[in-house]
């Protein structure tokens, strides 16, 4: 339910670098990303957890049963050392993409 | 490329969160709806906040959320390991396909377990004959050295004890040789006197084949060069007579009636020469006289290669030393041939093994053709299902995945089954093997399993995979669009009658080959051996005890006429190696004015025997006569000689009268006369080649031969019966002298032919299973073909077409595959029947009624297969078929 469609390499990268400080669950990863975009990217659950499970698998994410804001149960996921890694890489193959689409853009 | 440590390590650990979260599932699941329900609740309470009522805060979340359902079937994906899942499914999908339809299963599962099985026993006699390793370390360095005779017709020949000598000592090219010669033993002191199968061995073949004794030691060196009596039994012996207890070792036991001491068993699995059959071996121990014996011809030697040296070189090497060796002593100087020790072993039966194996695995092949047809019509008639569920979403890939793990758990099914059907196959084969295997045992052993396993796995691929492939997104397209109605085959119709042409071509060169065997056998069966072989009762009666010449004649006239006594006793007689049993047994003869040069190739068999042989066994005369009362010990006594020598040494001429003298002997040699030629006598077996014999009377053979220690009667009843008669009667001349190898002609025929009608026979029986396979994939093949042209038939009937001309058609249609079939496998069959040559015992086949027969046989049971669907194509009616339109 994106408005934008985004590829699932960098949709990785945005929750990677949301949880870059806090530990979140689900719903708040979804909401920080909306809120930072003005709502250009809303993230469904349909890719938000399967790309959060896919990540804590591969390692670059933890989960752990915690207590939400309103006293109810929910999962909460922390960055690895080997996600912080992963988001660097992904950072800067990111930055190299952009210039080098703008470059192509820019010719007439 | 070495990958870096720390992704290895991150590696390890993805793997075992993956395997981890596969065991743990349950708990995930339940986490992961909490998680759901949580989120779920965030958005109903944020639409809350944002001013929206209850209902339509739930109605706008859930809407929001998706289809739940897909969502846990996507999250799942990523958590569990994907394909052991899916493998699940589709293996529960699969049963119950097979279950449903127990029909179409069963057939397939005993198509599959005929030929799985019948690989897997192939297969265990090839391994146990062919492949698997000889008891001795490294067998593969050890070999066997003749003497080169092809000068008198024996290309490979037994050596001798100086040339055994010579060699160890002179040779280049091996760690060492050892030699061994044949023996005689007569057990006794225990029960019964008993003829076990022994051989002598010099003391060094224990390190020569690199063998450790089980219980006790071997002997050594100095034992064999000083004579002393000492034994080594095998386990069988071990077990058999003194029943595997530990106190045989030092135990005294008679041989031959000398007191040897047993010092070693062998293990169980230990065998040594020819036969696994030996049950003792004790020293040769030869006397300074026979190490100067270079006509001594019973011994053959074993060798190891030094490291490093080739088959090549050693042949060479050993065929110069022999020349060098050979020399000074013989008139022909004469080479040495070397030969790998398990070609000696097994050598024999490896053509007819490879063959066999051959056909069990065409058998397999049609057998995996016929089911490859099967599936595809059946998954034709499920093309409706197949296509509703490729369009909900299931790929290609998995699509034939599921067809794989079907077509894989059918191909199971019938290994197990056909595991089950090997064993008692292999306890047939085993009596297969030739007598120089002796008792061999099929087991399945891994090698074999993981054989039988491989063919499964193979052969369900094969099938499965075929028809899977061959299904084009058209007919998935069309599978949705008529609802699945008739049974349309795959797109490619082609391809299955391709199929069948090829199975009925390996149906052909089956069929034609097991008739050229069978043409062969019956040849071989049929063939005149020289001798009348109805009732007639050997056996073998040592004469070792009657050394002396005019004892062992007394004793052996005696015995004679005590068993021409016996009721029921026609006539008997005795030789020194009874027809069809001995190879060999040769001498060297010289006639009149030759010198020592020509007669260098002048070895005829030797064979002594006493008045009534000739009479007992009805030979027949080409001229002259059997020895009579005339013929008494004298110095020039006569002998009879077979069409061979006669045609040999006198061609053109009557050999009555002619004389010659056994040449090593110079002077002092009698001088026989020929007063009797013999037609042929097949003396050294059914199926060996005929050589120059000569025949004497024991009476007159003091001077050189054996004593006629075979015994021949002749019955006017069913000779077994005579057996313990016999035995008394020559017990109660002697009771110590063994009687042993009772058995009748025709037993021994029977042995000599159990080979070649086991194999015949085997050959015919997988010939005929391709050919009945191979006609039911035809009839397969064209039912499904009327089923699916079931409208066109119609049609055409409409239009006026009568059923006759429709079963034509179809007939038509039916033959033209066979005839392409029939055409093509005679054309391989040329070609095979090449490697099936030393097979055929010797006889040139005779090519057109085989090739005649198969194809008759051929064409009428194809005929019959096509009958009944072309049958149905005529009786088609245009009404009903038509209103289905």
């Amino acid at each position: 339910m994106t408005k934008v469609d985004i590829l699932q390499g960098t949709l990785d990268m945005l929750i990677l670098k949301t949880l870059s400080n806090d530990e979140m669950h689900g719903f708040a990863i979804a909401m920080r990303i909306r809120q930072l975009t003005d709502e250009v990217i809303q993230i469904g659950e349909g890719s938000l957890y399967p790309a959060l499970y896919r990540m804590e698998l591969k390692g670059w994410i933890k989960a752990e049963w915690g207590i939400s804001e309103n006293n109810r149960r929910a999962k909460y996921y922390k960055l690895t050392r080997a996600g912080r890694k992963q988001l660097e890489g992904e950072v800067a193959s990111y930055a190299k993409l952009t210039v080098a689409i703008a470059k192509v853009l820019q010719t007439a | 490329m070495i990958p870096h440590p720390q992704r290895l390590l991150h590696f390890f650990s993805q793997c075992r969160r993956r395997a981890l979260s596969l065991l743990r599932r349950r708990r995930l699941h339940r986490e992961m709806e909490e998680e759901m329900r949580f989120h779920l609740e965030m958005q109903i309470e944020q639409n809350l906040d944002a001013g929206m009522t209850t209902e339509e805060a739930r109605y706008a979340a859930r809407r929001q959320f998706g289809n739940q359902t897909w969502l846990k079937e996507a999250s799942r994906e990523m958590w569990s390991l994907n394909w052991i899942e899916t493998l699940v499914q589709d293996v529960r999908y699969g049963a119950r396909m097979l279950w449903k339809n127990p029909g179409f299963s069963g057939v397939a599962i005993l198509t599959l377990a005929l030929g799985v099985g019948a690989n897997t026993a192939m297969f265990s006699a090839v391994d146990a004959a062919l492949i698997r390793p000889l008891p001795y370390l490294d067998a593969d360095r050890l070999v066997m050295i003749w003497d080169e005779m092809s000068h008198i017709g024996f290309p490979k020949h037994y050596s001798t004890p100086p040339e055994w000598l010579e060699w160890r000592r002179s040779n280049t090219v091996f760690t060492d040789i050892a030699a061994t010669q044949p023996l005689k033993a007569i057990l006794s002191g225990m029960g019964e006197p008993e003829e076990i199968p022994a051989r002598k061995v010099t003391a060094n073949v224990w390190t020569v084949l690199g063998v450790q004794p089980l219980l006790g030691r071997v002997f050594n060196e100095d034992e064999d060069a000083h004579g002393v009596r000492v034994a080594v039994l095998s386990h069988a012996m071990w077990r058999r007579r003194f029943g595997g207890s530990p106190d045989v070792i030092g135990r005294s036991i008679s041989l031959n009636d000398s007191a040897y001491e047993v010092i070693g068993v062998m293990p169980q699995a230990f065998y040594f020469m020819p036969g696994r059959d030996i049950e003792l071996w004790i020293p040769t121990s030869f006397s300074a006289e026979m190490l100067t014996q270079f006509s001594w011809h019973d011994v053959q030697c074993v060798a190891r290669l030094k490291p490093g040296v080739t088959l090549q070189q050693t042949r060479e090497s050993m065929a110069a030393l022999s020349l060098r060796v050979s020399a000074p002593h013989v008139d022909v100087p004469r080479s040495a041939v070397v030969t790998p020790l398990r070609e000696e072993l097994t050598g024999k039966t490896r053509t007819s093994l490879i063959v066999l194996l051959g056909a069990s695995a065409s058998v397999l092949l049609i057998s995996c053709v016929n089911l490859a047809n099967l599936l595809m019509s059946r998954w034709a008639a499920r093309r409706h299902e197949t296509a509703v569920r490729a369009a909900l979403g299931a790929g290609r890939k998995r699509l034939v995945a599921q067809f794989l793990t079907e077509s894989l758990m059918l191909s199971g099914f019938g290994s197990i089954a056909g595991l089950a059907l090997a064993i008692p196959l292999m306890r047939f084969l085993e009596t297969l093997v030739p007598e120089t295997m002796g008792a061999i045992r099929l087991t399945l052993d891994w090698r074999v399993l993981a054989f039988s396993a491989g063919v499964a796995i193979a052969s369900g691929l094969a099938f499965g995979l075929a028809p899977a492939l061959g299904w084009s997104r058209r007919a998935l397209q069309e599978g949705l669009r008529d609802g699945g109605r008739g049974a349309l085959g795959p797109s490619k119709p082609w391809f299955q009658h391709a199929l069948i042409v090829l199975e009925t071509a390996l149906a052909v060169v089956l069929l034609t080959n097991g008739g050229l065997l069978l043409q062969s056998f019956e040849h071989l069966r049929r063939l005149d051996l020289g001798i009348r072989r109805d009732n007639l009762l050997t056996f073998e009666t040592p004469l070792l005890r009657y050394k002396k010449f005019e004892q062992s004649v007394l004793f052996v006239n005696a015995v004679l006429e005590k068993v021409r006594a016996i009721p029921g006793v026609v006539s008997a007689g005795a030789i020194s190696n009874l027809p069809l049993t001995e190879i060999a047994q040769t001498t060297r003869y010289a006639l009149p004015g030759q010198t020592g040069s020509e007669t260098r190739t002048q070895d005829a068999l030797s064979r002594v025997v006493t008045r009534d042989y000739f009479v007992t066994v009805g030979a027949r005369l080409r001229e002259g006569r059997f020895f009579d009362g005339s013929d008494q010990r004298t110095n020039s006594p006569a002998a009879i000689v077979n069409e061979s020598f006669a045609d040999r040494n006198f061609p053109g001429r009557s050999a009555l009268g002619e004389r010659f003298k056994f040449g090593w002997l110079e002077e002092k040699a009698y001088s026989y006369t020929i007063v009797g030629v013999l037609k042929e006598i097949r003396e050294r077996g059914v199926a060996e080649d005929l050589k120059p014999v000569i025949y004497r009377l024991h009476e007159q053979a003091d001077q050189t031969g054996n004593r006629p220690s075979g015994v021949i009667i002749r019955a006017s009843v069913n000779p077994s019966s005579l057996a313990p008669a016999v035995q008394q009667a020559i017990w109660s001349l002697d009771k110590n002298q063994p009687v042993t190898r009772i058995r009748t002609l025709e037993e021994i025929v029977d042995r000599q032919l159990s080979g070649p009608s086991q194999s015949s026979a085997l050959l015919s029986a997988f010939a005929l299973l391709a050919l009945l396979l191979a006609a039911l994939g035809l009839y397969g093949v064209l039912s499904a073909s009327v089923t699916q042209r079931a409208n066109e038939i119609g049609v055409r009937m409409a239009l006026g077409a009568t059923s006759n001309k429709i079963l034509f058609s179809f007939g038509m249609r039916g033959l033209k595959l066979t005839l392409f079939g029939l055409v093509l496998g005679l054309g391989l069959a040329i070609i095979t029947t090449r490697l099936m040559t030393p097979l055929l015992y010797g006889f040139e086949p005779n090519y057109l009624p085989i090739a005649a027969a198969s194809s008759l046989i051929l064409l009428t049971t194809a005929m019959a297969a096509c009958f009944i669907p072309a049958r149905r194509a005529s009786s088609v009616d245009p009404l009903v078929v038509l209103r289905n339109e």
